[in-house]
Formats: structure tokens, C-alpha cells, sequence
């Protein structure tokens, strides 16, 4: 073989011109169906009929049962309270007396730490769940059986799942009792119940789920073949994991945190619950407010809950493009 | 692809996660077992059935019988009311029409916001408008507002794999609109709707929090619970009403398995079972073997 | 006419260009693997690779070839054998630790990176400074041709362009030896052809060992220096493309080849080189220079479409090797025509030039003499 370089006027490589030409010819027939579709589209009148026919029903019942309440909360907030309940007179009144609530801000703050608290806590116990399911179990019947397992508790009652919360964790509950019978402490631990460290477990187990399903649906697309290639080209187990298995899980990790930070910072039951009334929180005074037919201070303080969340949703929001990954 | 000792160690991890999932459930099913001198916690006092009978027949047993049944009607229709609405919206999401961003993230919106919010929410909008809330006009309304966004998405995912020229092959061979859509698009996209009536009825029977201002009254299950938790003393036979209502959202969810195993076990002829039945098309003498009057090896 | 003894002998003769590398080259030695109790996918496999040459697998589905590549590349391990590169045995090295690439069917392109960020992936794997791996990627992205593109996604490319950056992607991380796992199957035919011409010049310009995965006949002989035929995890035949289309050793590689037509029969007679076949309805006598066939003993004979004559129907069809047959499908291919057969309860396919078609347009069902010389009946191993 003579010297290549003599041999040749351009360097080693593909004809990109004749290959890009031999692709042309296929492509056609993809340009041909959009434009059909186009034509289709382009019927207006008829198509938008049905659209709006279908879209109908759905829209409006989330009117009504949507956007009609989180207006008025917004509304209310801004309105005098009567005896029977709140009349349209417009004041600030009600958020002059938040404004001067130390509790409630207080409870606000500690409710918005303790949702990222939680938020982190279920992203690093979530995520081995999740990979475990979407990558460890090869069968698609073991995934899809493993996770609805996982997930099943979701249907049942987080009331009764709270409840039931109690003969776990009391004095005389079955962690304390196991824990006792194998010499690991000598006396009931109190703080497994009615305390902020039971609140938070409890809603762990509660809104895990939450971050777990996410997850794993991002995690379940990742072409195998990807992460075969990542070690072909060089990458050991712990690099494949950060540099393609982590950046595709994203959008999941997002989603997940943004509906526990909400699901947590909304609830109230639970910490009426566990917490025993030791514990409160804003959902907590939230409740205590309609109660006793304060209308619209309880719609003031929601308000403010509404803000801290959406702030809170912008923050997680900035890391991922929702509706593209989905 | 992870190691051995990786997937062992996850493995572990996972069936600890169950553990921590189901175990309060499990102990209070086993309390619920225990004799009449049983009490609310630990160590179980006897067993047996006496706090199940307590249940069917106790002191509380009336309202806690009209109740179950209030809940089951309203989760009953709460579901049908989802899997249509999820249908509807699903189809016209199919569509792909401008605004159908905006549609997305309302049914989104939905999901995210806390039942506390909806509940005053819609209170002050009906005492706005000088309704009462009553429990099938604002109950309903907000427990299918919980339950849409789940079965819309599941809505949405069974038509992503859905392949819509089997429509366009029905209308080539002569069906209707309406005939394509009973014979050959509901026929393949049923669980789905399953799924959608599931969660909302599953979402709705054991829904608290946006049920509780809007009932007026006419409590339902999850509301009853908590006010025998909150209002009197624990007994076991709370626990065995808590281990029903779990009994009964896990039948439903146990039910959509089923269902969605049979329609899978179906469709999972694969081509060896088919090379089985018919042999190859090379060995049986090519396609033309079965033409009168062609060459048979 | 090449002394058909050598050939069948010898491996056939490599037309490869001058490697890139050094060294002994790639040695596969008793290669099994085995999934669980009954699944024997590869079963006892010796091959030897040298460096720049372009090597085929090719079988039908199941045969073992994509095992056998993967396990070269490291994806699987083998349940006894050894592979050796250069002397060096890889066994127990993870794929990352091998100086083998992979070109996966379905290209694997990460999709949350750009087609540039691809390309440095596996120099920055390999620690590689960022201004080095980024002059390294851009110049592979120049030889596939995509430079212009570097900046996108793989979700905006097309097939051929997403199959071009895998392509860079290994390339640029000089190799030992290229795998390519069914490379061109997830394109369409017009670029199956282009590429695979491509391939071929990109091998020769580059020097390197290209084990090529596929079960595309045509395409294994458009683009193979040896082409290695396998079937049920063993390999049937290894020769360069010639030999393998004009000499198949046995029934699994002549039949798979395609447009060989296969009679099964009986010795009755062996006189010196010539032996006669009595298939049935057919007799056939073939030319077979060292044959030791015994009267009696089953024979299986292939005579390749291309060596059948087809003359208009007359009186003698008698004597070896001819046959009347009757026309059931006419192809025009353009270049040739392709005549299906139905003679004697068998199916046979012809092969003559385009020219011809007019002769047997509208044809169908009409009778013709078929015929063929003795020494292009290839007696086949069992």
C-alpha cells in the first residue's frame, strides 16, 4: 500500500455530500405526512368545533372547582369579616394582623424549612428505591408489579396510615417494644412519637411515594444501550451513574420535589395527629381559623401559604423544562 | 449496568422500604385481632374478632355503617365522573391545538394544590354565591378535582402508545366513526379508563382534607375516622375500620391488576408460539403452498 | 479458474490494507457462553483476527454472532474460552478497560448531551485536558462529516447523522478494534448502501479491525474482507467473500446465503472426480477434484442460481444435471432477472441477465429446459 497521503486530496472520512443525498430521498415521505397533517389542521372551523367540544366538560369543572376557589381565597383575603361569615368590603385588615403574628410567621418559616427538610430527606431514601426498580429489575413484569407493591399504599387512607402511625411508635408500640427485646435500649424512646422528628417521619412515609414515582418513570426511559456505551467508551460504574443516569433522572427529581415540598407544606391532619398538638404548623392555623369562622384571616394566612409554595415551586422549576421531558 | 453486590445491597434496601411502607398498617391489622381486653397499643391482649363485631355491631356501628355507605356512592360516582373527564380532556389533548399547553398545566395545577386550599377555597365560593355546600354538589366537585390529574396522565400515556392508523384501517374497511371507536379504539384503550375510574374512586374514599369543609355535616368515611381520632378515645375497632378501608382501596388496586395481566397475557402471543402453530414460512413450501393447484414438497 | 482446493483450504485470500496497529491481533479460543441450563448461544468458537482487517459475522437471528461480539467488547462474560488481543487476555477486564469500541445498532447516543459533548465523552472518561478532547472530538466530527452540527441534540438529527456521531464517538478514541453491532440496521435501504460503502473506505483509510455484526448477506459481502458464517453458536465458515458465495461449505451457509439451490440425494455412482447424485427427480453429476464420496451415502449438493442455464423447452431433458421446470415469478431486477421455479416438487431459482426479460415476459406458467455444468455442483459437508 503506497503512502495514503500521497494518494488522496482530502484527509480520511465519510462523503457527508453523497450520504446527506442518500438520506434525502427517504425524507421526503416524512415531509409529505406533516404536510398532510397541516392540510388537516389547516380545516379550522370543523376541528376546532370538536376540539372544544372535547376540551369542554373538563375545562369546566376545573372552573368551578379550581380556579373559581383559589381566586376567591385570593379574593376573601382582601375582605371584612362578618359574624356569618365575610362580606365584600374591601381591607387590608386581615393582613395587618398577620403582619403583626410573630406565631405565624414563625410557623411559616419553620413549615417552609421543614418541607425542603423533607424534601432532601425522601430525594436520598427515594432514589435508591426508584433506581433499584427501574434499572436493577430487568423483567418489565417484575418492575411493574415491584412498583405498584411500592405504590399500593398510596390508595390507602393517609388518615389511617397516620393512626396507625400511633401503635407503632408509642411508649408501648411495636418499635419500642422490638427495640426493647433486643437489648438495644433499656427504656420506650419518647421522641418516636409526638415530636418533630415523628412528624417527620411520618410524612416521609406518608409522601415518599411522591418522589419515588417520578423518578422512576425518567429512570425506566434510559436506553440500556446508553449506559453500555458510557462503559465501552471508558466510564466506570460510578461515573456512568453521574454523568448519564443522574442528568436524564432530573426532570423526575424535580417533579417529585416540587409535589412533596407541596404536599407537605399543605397538610394539617397528620401533624394534629402525630404531633399531638405539640406540634403545629401553618396548615394547623390555617384550620384552627376556619374553625372558629375567621374567613378571611383563614383566607390571609392561606394566601401567604399559596406564596411560599410557589416560590418555593420557582426555585425547583429553574433546574428542569417540565413539559418537554414528560 | 450495576454490579452483583450493587443490586443485592438495593435489593435489601428495597424490601426494608415495604417494611416501612406497610408496617404501621400491618400493626394495626394485628391489633385489630385482639381480644376484648385489647387496647390501643402494645402488647396485644388476646385475640379474635370481638373488635370486628364491635365494628358491625357496636355502639358506633350505625353511623360508622351510613357513613361507609355515604363514602362508597360518592367514590363510586367521583370515579365515573374522573374516567370521563380524563377521557374528554385526554382526547382533546390529542389534538395538539394551541392552547393545549395551557390545559397541561391547569390539570397540573390540579394535582398541586393542597385539599386544605380547595376546600375554603370552594366554601367561600359557595357562600359567595349563596349556595350550601352539600356533599354531591362541592364534595364531589373537589374529590374529582384530586382524582383527574392522575387519571389524565394515564390517559395520556395510553395514547402515546397507541397507534392511530388502526383507526384510519377501520375506516378503509367500510366502519363508521362511531362503529371505529366501538369496535376498535375502546376495545384498546379500556384499562386505561379502568385505571382512571380507579383512582378516582380509590382517591376519593379515602380523601380528608377536601371533602372536610364541604360535606356540610354528611360526613364521609375518612371524615368519620377523624373525628372518632381526634373527638374521642382510640379503640380497636378503629383499627379494624382502618384495616377495611385499606382492605378496600387494595381490592381495587389488586382488581386493576388483574385486569390489566389478562389484557397483557393476551397480547403476548409471541412469534415462537406462532412458528409452534403454523411452522415457518419457509419449511411449509412459501405462501403460494395453500393455492390449489401449486407445488407441495 | 482458481484452484478450488486452495481456496477451500486457506481462509481465503485477505485483501486487507496496512493496519494500523501492531501486534498478533485478536484471537478468540474455545469461546462458549452459555445463559442459564439450556441456552447454549456460543459454542466452542476459535477465530483469529489480524489488525486492518475488516471482518463480517453473519448469520440468521440466535446464531451467536452479537454474543460473540459482545462478549469481545466485554458486555458479556464468556462461560469458558479465552479472547486475547495482542497476546493479552481480556477476560475479567470491565468494558471501559478495553481498548475496544463499540457502534450499537441503536446508536446509544446520550440524549441529554450534545452531539460534541458525545464525541468527548470517552476522552474525558480517560481524563483527557478539555482543550485537547474538544480539538480531539471536533476534528473526529470532521472526518464523519458533521462538524456543523456539533452544537445539537441527538433528538434533532437524522438516522444517518445520529449514526455518524456514534461513529465519531469511538473513533476518536482509537481503538484496537471497532465493533459494529448490526450498524446500518436502523436505517433505510438507500443509506444502508451509501453507508456501507462509506464503511468500507473509512476502514481502509484508518487501517483499523472492524468486527462487523449483521444478517444482511449482501451486506456482508459488500463490505467483508473474511466473512465469518455462523449458526447455532458455531461457525460454519470462515472465508473471504468469494468463497463464500461461489464455495459454501455446507447446507446452513449455502442456504442462508440465499439463491443456492439445494438438492438432497443419494451417491449412485463415483468415477474419478465425478460424482453422481440421484436427488429424486433429479439426477445430478458433480465435478469434485479429492472428493472421497462412497456409493450409497447421503450427499447434499448446492448449485448456485447464477450457473443455471434456462433454455426454451424441447425434447431432451435428460441426463445430469437438467431439469424442466415451470415459471412461477418472474423479478426484473434491472441488472438481472430472477426466474422462481417449480420443477419436480421443488422450488429452484434462476438467475440470467437483464437483457434477457423480454424472452420471458408474460411467461408465467410456461415451461423451460434448466441445466447447469458439472463443475458448479458444490458437494457440501453434511
Amino acid at each position: 500500500m503506497s503512502d495514503s497521503s500521497e494518494r488522496e486530496e482530502r484527509p480520511a472520512g465519510l462523503h457527508a455530500e453523497e450520504i446527506d443525498e442518500a438520506e434525502q430521498v427517504v425524507g421526503e415521505r416524512a415531509e409529505e405526512m406533516a404536510l398532510g397533517e397541516k392540510e388537516r389542521a389547516g380545516a379550522r372551523g370543523r376541528r376546532a368545533l370538536t376540539t372544544a367540544a372535547w376540551t369542554a366538560p373538563g375545562a369546566v369543572w376545573l372552573l368551578f372547582f379550581l380556579l373559581a376557589p383559589v381566586m376567591m381565597i385570593v379574593l376573601v383575603s382582601f375582605w371584612t369579616r362578618t359574624v356569618s361569615g365575610f362580606e365584600s368590603v374591601w381591607t387590608l385588615e386581615n393582613y395587618e394582623f398577620l403582619f403583626d403574628s410573630n406565631v405565624y410567621w414563625e410557623q411559616l418559616w419553620n413549615s417552609f424549612w421543614h418541607s425542603l427538610v423533607i424534601v432532601a430527606l425522601s430525594l436520598l431514601l427515594g432514589f435508591p428505591v426508584a433506581y433499584f426498580l427501574a434499572i436493577c429489575v430487568t423483567s418489565l413484569r417484575f418492575q411493574i408489579a415491584l412498583f405498584i407493591i411500592a405504590l399500593a399504599p398510596f390508595w390507602t387512607s393517609y388518615l389511617i396510615r397516620a393512626v396507625a402511625w400511633i401503635p407503632m411508635m408509642g411508649r408501648q408500640g411495636a418499635l419500642n417494644t422490638a427495640l426493647q427485646e433486643l437489648g438495644l435500649i433499656s427504656e420506650p424512646l419518647d421522641i418516636l412519637l409526638f415530636s418533630d422528628f415523628a412528624v417527620t417521619v411520618a410524612m416521609l412515609q406518608l409522601y415518599i411515594l411522591f418522589m419515588v414515582a417520578p423518578i422512576f418513570f425518567m429512570l425506566a426511559q434510559i436506553d440500556r444501550s446508553s449506559l453500555e456505551a458510557a462503559r465501552d467508551l471508558g466510564a466506570n460504574a460510578f461515573k456512568t451513574f453521574r454523568e448519564v443516569v443522574l442528568p436524564q433522572s432530573m426532570p423526575g427529581i424535580v417533579i417529585g420535589s416540587i409535589f412533596v415540598f407541596i404536599l407537605t407544606m399543605g397538610e394539617f391532619a397528620t401533624v394534629r395527629i402525630i404531633g399531638g398538638g405539640t406540634v403545629s404548623s401553618v396548615g394547623t392555623i390555617v384550620q384552627t381559623q376556619v374553625a372558629s369562622v375567621q374567613f378571611p384571616q383563614a383566607a390571609a394566612s392561606a394566601v401567604f401559604l399559596v406564596l411560599a409554595m410557589i416560590l418555593g415551586v420557582f426555585v425547583l422549576l429553574r433546574f428542569s423544562n417540565l413539559r418537554e421531558d414528560l | 449496568m450495576p454490579g452483583r453486590w450493587t443490586k443485592r445491597i438495593l435489593a435489601v434496601y428495597f424490601v426494608l422500604f415495604l417494611l416501612f411502607l406497610y408496617g404501621p398498617m400491618i400493626v394495626m391489622a394485628a391489633l385489630s385481632f385482639q381480644g376484648p381486653q385489647g387496647t390501643v397499643t402494645f402488647p396485644m391482649r388476646g385475640l379474635g374478632f370481638h373488635w370486628w363485631n364491635e365494628l358491625v355491631s357496636g355502639s358506633r356501628a350505625d353511623t360508622i355503617r351510613e357513613t361507609a355507605i355515604r363514602s362508597l356512592q360518592l367514590s363510586i360516582v367521583s370515579g365515573l365522573v374522573v374516567a370521563v373527564l380524563a377521557f374528554t380532556l385526554s382526547m382533546s389533548y390529542r389534538r395538539r391545538f394551541r392552547l393545549d399547553g395551557v390545559l397541561f398545566y391547569l390539570v397540573m395545577l390540579a394535582l398541586m394544590t393542597p385539599g386544605i386550599l380547595l376546600s375554603l377555597g370552594t366554601s367561600f365560593f359557595w357562600r359567595f354565591m349563596d349556595q350550601q355546600t352539600s356533599l354531591w354538589q362541592t364534595a364531589l366537585g373537589t374529590n374529582v378535582v384530586w382524582g383527574l390529574p392522575f387519571a389524565f396522565l394515564i390517559m395520556v400515556a395510553v395514547w402515546n402508545r397507541y397507534d392511530s392508523t388502526v383507526e384510519e384501517a377501520s375506516r378503509d374497511l367500510g366502519a363508521s366513526g362511531f362503529r371505529t371507536f366501538r369496535e376498535v379504539t375502546l376495545p384498546l384503550v379500556w384499562t386505561g379508563l379502568l385505571g382512571a375510574f380507579l383512582f378516582g374512586f380509590t382517591l376519593a374514599w379515602n380523601e380528608y382534607d377536601r371533602t372536610a369543609l364541604l360535606a356540610a355535616g354528611k360526613n364521609t368515611l375518612p371524615l368519620e375516622i377523624f373525628a372518632l381520632t381526634v373527638g374521642s378515645v382510640i379503640r380497636p375497632d378503629l383499627y379494624a375500620l382502618g384495616t377495611a378501608t385499606t382492605a378496600v382501596s387494595l381490592i381495587g388496586v389488586g382488581l386493576f391488576l388483574l385486569a390489566a395481566a389478562i389484557v397483557l397475557r393476551r397480547r403476548a402471543q409471541t412469534t415462537g408460539d406462532v412458528r409452534e402453530e403454523y411452522g415457518d414460512v419457509e419449511t411449509s413450501g412459501g405462501l403460494a403452498a395453500g393455492v390449489p393447484g401449486s407445488h407441495t414438497p | 479458474m482458481p484452484d478450488e482446493q486452495t481456496l477451500t483450504q486457506r481462509e481465503g485470500a485477505s485483501t486487507a490494507p496496512s493496519p494500523a496497529a501492531a501486534g498478533t491481533g485478536l484471537e478468540l479460543k474455545s469461546l462458549t457462553k452459555r445463559f442459564g441450563e439450556d441456552v447454549l448461544a456460543v459454542d466452542d468458537v476459535n477465530l483469529h483476527i489480524a489488525h486492518g482487517e475488516y471482518v463480517v459475522l453473519l448469520g440468521p437471528s440466535g446464531c451467536g454472532k452479537t454474543t460473540t461480539l459482545r462478549m469481545i467488547g466485554g458486555h458479556e462474560e464468556p462461560t469458558s474460552g479465552d479472547i486475547l488481543l495482542d497476546g493479552q487476555s481480556l477476560l475479567g477486564l470491565t468494558p471501559d478497560k478495553r481498548p475496544t469500541t463499540t457502534v450499537f445498532q441503536h446508536f446509544a447516543l446520550f440524549p441529554h448531551r450534545t452531539v460534541r459533548e458525545n464525541v468527548e465523552f470517552g476522552p474525558k472518561m480517560h481524563g483527557i485536558s478539555r482543550a485537547e478532547r474538544r480539538e480531539k472530538a471536533m476534528s473526529a466530527l470532521d472526518m464523519v462529516g458533521l462538524r456543523a452540527l456539533a452544537d445539537r441534540r441527538p433528538s434533532a438529527l437524522s438516522g444517518g447523522q445520529q449514526q455518524r456521531v456514534a461513529l465519531a464517538r469511538v473513533l476518536v478514541m482509537e481503538p484496537k478494534a471497532l465493533l459494529l453491532d448490526e450498524p446500518l440496521g436502523d436505517l433505510d435501504r438507500l443509506l444502508r448502501l451509501r453507508m456501507r460503502v462509506e464503511l468500507r473506505a473509512l476502514q481502509r483509510q484508518l487501517g483499523l479491525m472492524f468486527i462487523h455484526v449483521t444478517h444482511d448477506q449482501e451486506e456482508a459481502l459488500s463490505v467483508g474482507d473474511r466473512i465469518v458464517v455462523m449458526h447455532d453458536g458455531r461457525i460454519e465458515q470462515v472465508a473471504d467473500p468469494f468463497t463464500i458465495s461461489n464455495l459454501p461449505a455446507n447446507v446452513q451457509v449455502a442456504s442462508f446465503m440465499g439463491d443456492n439451490n439445494i438438492f438432497e440425494g443419494t451417491v449412485t455412482a463415483t468415477e474419478g472426480d465425478r460424482v453422481s447424485i440421484d436427488g429424486g427427480d433429479a439426477e445430478l453429476r458433480a465435478l469434485v477434484p479429492g472428493a472421497d464420496a462412497a456409493v450409497g451415502q447421503p450427499a447434499v449438493v448446492s448449485v448456485r442460481a447464477a450457473a443455471v442455464q434456462v433454455g426454451a423447452q424441447d425434447a431432451s431433458a435428460n441426463g445430469p444435471n437438467q431439469l424442466l421446470g415451470e415459471i412461477e415469478v418472474i423479478e426484473y431486477l434491472g441488472d438481472l432477472v430472477k426466474l422462481h421455479l417449480a420443477a419436480g416438487g421443488r422450488r429452484l431459482v434462476a438467475k440470467v441477465s437483464g437483457d434477457r426479460y423480454p424472452e420471458f415476459q408474460g411467461k408465467e406458467g410456461e415451461s423451460v429446459r434448466l441445466s447447469w455444468k458439472e463443475e458448479d455442483v458444490r458437494l457440501l459437508r453434511a
